[in-house]
């Protein structure tokens, strides 16, 4: 019965999650209208650790105080009942047909040690959390890797069948393909850089569990780790009747890999396979003081060293070039409302939520061009797709702020960058060739891009009036658009770098820089 | 082709003056009833449409029972409509009422925008008046983008065009005047290139020549010029209502040529000014010298 209850629930909250995953795009409202980052916002891994690294209440993360009370009540329901990622671990695990008894590797304490590494590193200000917290590791993934591929798969099969023009059976597909692409399908194909990577990994981490059942949840989840400390006190127990003859039943289904006579309430996830699977009827769950069995022991050594790496992952990750203070990365473009790049750093925690709802499909996740602890953060690729002028959805799904929510108004004067022109490509200054796109698109109420107009030669020395673009550095807000629309498309003859964005102090280029909204 | 356009082709292509003379009471009568261009003034953006469209003929001169009609406007921008960077929102579903008053049998509505097509389509209203009207708002199917000979072109030959301006019975063009930083001005035959896929910034390197070539294949039976609002500076996108102006007017017409050539004036410019406009009339693709057309300018 409870076992059932509980796989409807994992049901409910995964679907809740593929729902606010896909509503997680524009509809051309200003407003996206969707609380899509809410699992993240009841994540208290994450608001501690932005706590923690980024020394600020966020307020979107008191929901996670709602996580917090249930967990100390009912210990890790959340794991067992309505974590996204543990259902598809529990989906994914069915596949296999476990028989005899479990063998269990007994590595629980290996992610205590991980979330001392994460906690350690955050209290001095590194957030590297993000990536193994499981709600912002599964949009991540999901968001840059399989829903893009799912997207390339249903085009490229319905392409086939209208190519194929097979007349009413193309008719009906086209009409299912109307509605998939209202529902589930986004609105253009998006394309991330290493989705295939991202992609991949997911799949490693889901197929841990035909190695072990909930091999990530036992061993490895710092989030289940701090539900786990959190819940370990919970006054919901297993009980044991004296009917118990240890014919080992329960043990076999347990998904945390516990021992009937060993439960403990910080590894149970309350998935209640072993009440269900109990011949005798002896298992059951409670209310009582009793304290389970617990013993926490990662050794001093171990949670020392774990505590020491953590400190030490600042210095190691930071002693790069990518951190030499005077000179900010010219591809480091930020979404706008972005902090400072500390700030920004402490802050993110790369759940990919921003690249999801990008309009342009422009947010693309770094590799290493904001070192190592930026893995997977947003940076914007004009070439992939420029900031829509209007758009303000990045900072509205941000779940800790490293991207502020910003108004029409302070979006309009926000630069996360200049452009500037290569004058050996563009066709009006090089190769005596009227072209104007980059004016034409320029979004700011009196364009940045402006026209000189020239009188030049071509080759025959015959003389064109032409109109040669500029930059006009006051205006620029780097939004890219000019790049993006260049139809010297491979390579464009106007890029935008990060130099005078408004986040930072230094990365600035004009002595008179009358930006508003300075960081 | 009815009475009049036979007439109004005859006049234009070949542009004899004994047969103009020769039939003059015919075309003076003719041309009472139905203008070149009906240049309406009026509080009401409907008003204005709809008394342009009575002017002409009538919707019925244009579009036929069961007919599957598009109406192409500009939603080239992410903008809101008192920025005057897109058409008239409630001039487009005037439109769309008229063609179904007609007994059209489907209207579609679309284009292929610069900014993100979901803004564009929200933000400048048009989606949400045409679907009300009765439209279908679509964005163009990828697949649909075919290359499609253009055998009198001059600077292109062919190019991948959304295909379901083709399959439609009617065309009716419906762009906003606008200023542009190359055209100077955009109107109706540079509203075509929102049909046009692939890398179409490409054709800014000749424009003039590529407008005129698409107007070779692409044959609206109406035009309606929308200049309730105009965008004086900053065009085609706009942003700053210090550029934009009220003229309360829309122009109609069947001649891409001449009503750019009337639009050109409302800028106080010359239909002459414009490359395009010139380049259309060299090519025999209308008349810009309005001293040849009957205009009926009409208080709504």
């Amino acid at each position: 019965m409870l076992v059932w209850a509980r796989r409807v629930s994992q049901g409910l909250f995964l679907l809740l999650f593929l729902f606010l995953f896909l509503q997680t795009e524009s509809k051309g409202s200003d407003q996206l209208g969707y609380p899509a980052k809410l699992f993240l916002d009841f994540d208290p891994l994450l608001a501690l650790t932005t706590l923690l690294s980024g020394h600020t209440l966020i307020a979107g993360f008191s929901f996670s105080l709602i996580l917090v009370a249930i967990t100390a009540v009912l210990g890790r329901v959340f794991c067992g009942w309505a974590c996204p990622l543990g259902t598809l671990h529990n989906l994914v695990g069915a596949m296999k047909r476990w028989q005899g008894s479990q063998h269990v590797r007994a590595w629980f304490h290996v992610k205590y040690l991980l979330l001392i590494f994460l906690l350690t590193g955050s209290v001095i200000g590194i957030q590297l959390t993000g990536l193994f917290d499981p709600l912002s590791l599964l949009v991540r993934h999901l968001a840059l890797g399989p829903y893009p591929a799912l997207n390339y798969a249903a085009n490229g099969l319905m392409d086939a069948v209208y190519k194929a023009d097979l007349r009413a059976i193309t008719r009906v597909a086209d009409l299912l393909f109307e509605f998939f692409k209202a529902t589930i399908l986004a609105f253009q194909q998006p394309r991330f850089e290493q989705g295939t990577l991202l992609t991949l990994l997911l799949v490693a981490i889901l197929l841990l569990n035909l190695a072990e059942r909930r091999f990530w949840c036992r061993y490895l989840c710092p989030l289940g780790a701090l539900l786990g400390l959190i819940g370990r006190w919970a006054p919901l127990n297993r009980q044991t009747e004296a009917s118990c003859n240890g014919c080992g039943a329960c043990d076999r289904e347990c998904q945390g890999g516990l021992k009937v006579d060993a439960w403990r309430a910080s590894e149970c996830l309350y998935c209640m396979a072993c009440e269900d699977a109990c011949p005798k009827d002896a298992v059951s769950f409670g209310f009582s003081r009793k304290p389970s069995s617990e013993t926490l022991n990662l050794g001093r050594r171990k949670m020392l060293l774990a505590g020491s790496a953590g400190l030490a992952s600042v210095a190691v990750s930071r002693a790069t070039p990518t951190f030499y203070p005077n000179r900010a990365n010219p591809d480091l473009i930020r979404p706008p409302g972005s902090r400072p790049e500390p700030e920004f750093l402490a802050r993110c925690v790369k759940c990919g939520e921003c690249m999801k709802v990008c309009t342009t499909n422009g947010l693309q996740p770094t590799l290493l061009e904001a070192g190592f602890e930026g893995i997977w953060s947003p940076i914007l690729i004009p070439t992939k797709g420029y900031c829509e002028f209007k758009c303000t959805l990045c900072g509205q799904v941000c779940p800790t702020g490293a991207i502020q929510p910003l108004s029409q108004a302070e979006k309009a004067e926000w630069r996360i960058g200049t452009a500037m022109f290569d004058r050996g490509r563009c066709l009006p200054h090089a190769h005596a060739t009227p072209c104007i796109v980059c004016e034409e698109v320029c979004p700011t109420p009196t364009k940045a891009i402006w026209f000189e107009e020239v009188v030049v030669k071509d080759r025959n020395g015959r003389e064109l009036k032409l109109k040669q673009p500029h930059v006009d550095l006051k205006l620029c807000i780097g939004c890219g658009i000019c790049e993006a629309k260049c139809p010297i498309s491979d390579h464009p003859a106007v890029y935008v770098t990060s130099i005078g964005e408004t986040r930072s102090k230094k990365n600035q280029l004009l002595l008179d820089n009358s930006s508003r909204y300075g960081a | 082709m009815n009475r009049r356009d036979f007439l109004k082709n005859s006049a234009a292509t070949i542009g004899g003056l004994a047969a103009m003379e020769a039939l003059s009471p015919m075309l003076l009568t003719a041309a009472e009833s139905r203008p070149d261009l009906a240049v309406v003034h009026g509080n009401s953006a409907e008003g204005v449409v709809r008394s342009a469209v009575e002017a002409l003929g009538g919707i019925r001169r244009f579009i036929a029972k069961g007919d599957v009609v598009v109406v192409k406007p500009n939603i080239g921008w992410d903008r809101k409509p008192e920025q005057a960077a897109n058409t008239n929102p409630e001039v487009v579903a005037t439109l769309v009422k008229l063609c179904f008053e007609a007994g059209a049998d489907r209207v579609k509505v679309f284009d292929r925008p610069c900014n993100d097509p979901q803004r564009c389509y929200v933000q400048s209203g048009i989606e949400a008046a045409a679907k009300a009207a009765g439209a279908e708002v679509i964005h163009p199917d990828d697949r649909k983008f075919r290359e499609v000979q253009i055998p009198k072109g001059v600077a292109i030959q062919s190019w991948p065009i959304f295909t379901d301006i083709f399959e439609a019975d009617k065309l009716i063009n419906v762009p906003i005047a606008k200023h542009h930083g190359l055209g100077k001005l955009t109107m109706s035959l540079k509203n075509w290139m929102g049909v046009m896929g692939d890398n179409r910034g490409r054709i800014h390197q000749r424009l003039d020549e590529t407008l005129v070539d698409l107007a070779t294949i692409i044959k609206p039976c109406l035009i309606v010029l929308d200049a309730v609002r105009v965008l004086t500076a900053n065009g085609p996108q706009g942003g700053n209502l210090a550029d934009v102006k009220r003229l309360d007017t829309v122009i109609a017409g069947t001649d891409q040529v001449a009503i750019d050539a009337y639009g050109a004036t409302l800028f106080g410019l010359r239909g002459a000014d414009l490359g395009y406009v010139r380049e259309g009339a060299r090519r025999g693709l209308g008349v810009m010298d309005l001293e040849k057309l009957t205009i009926k300018k009409i208080e709504a």
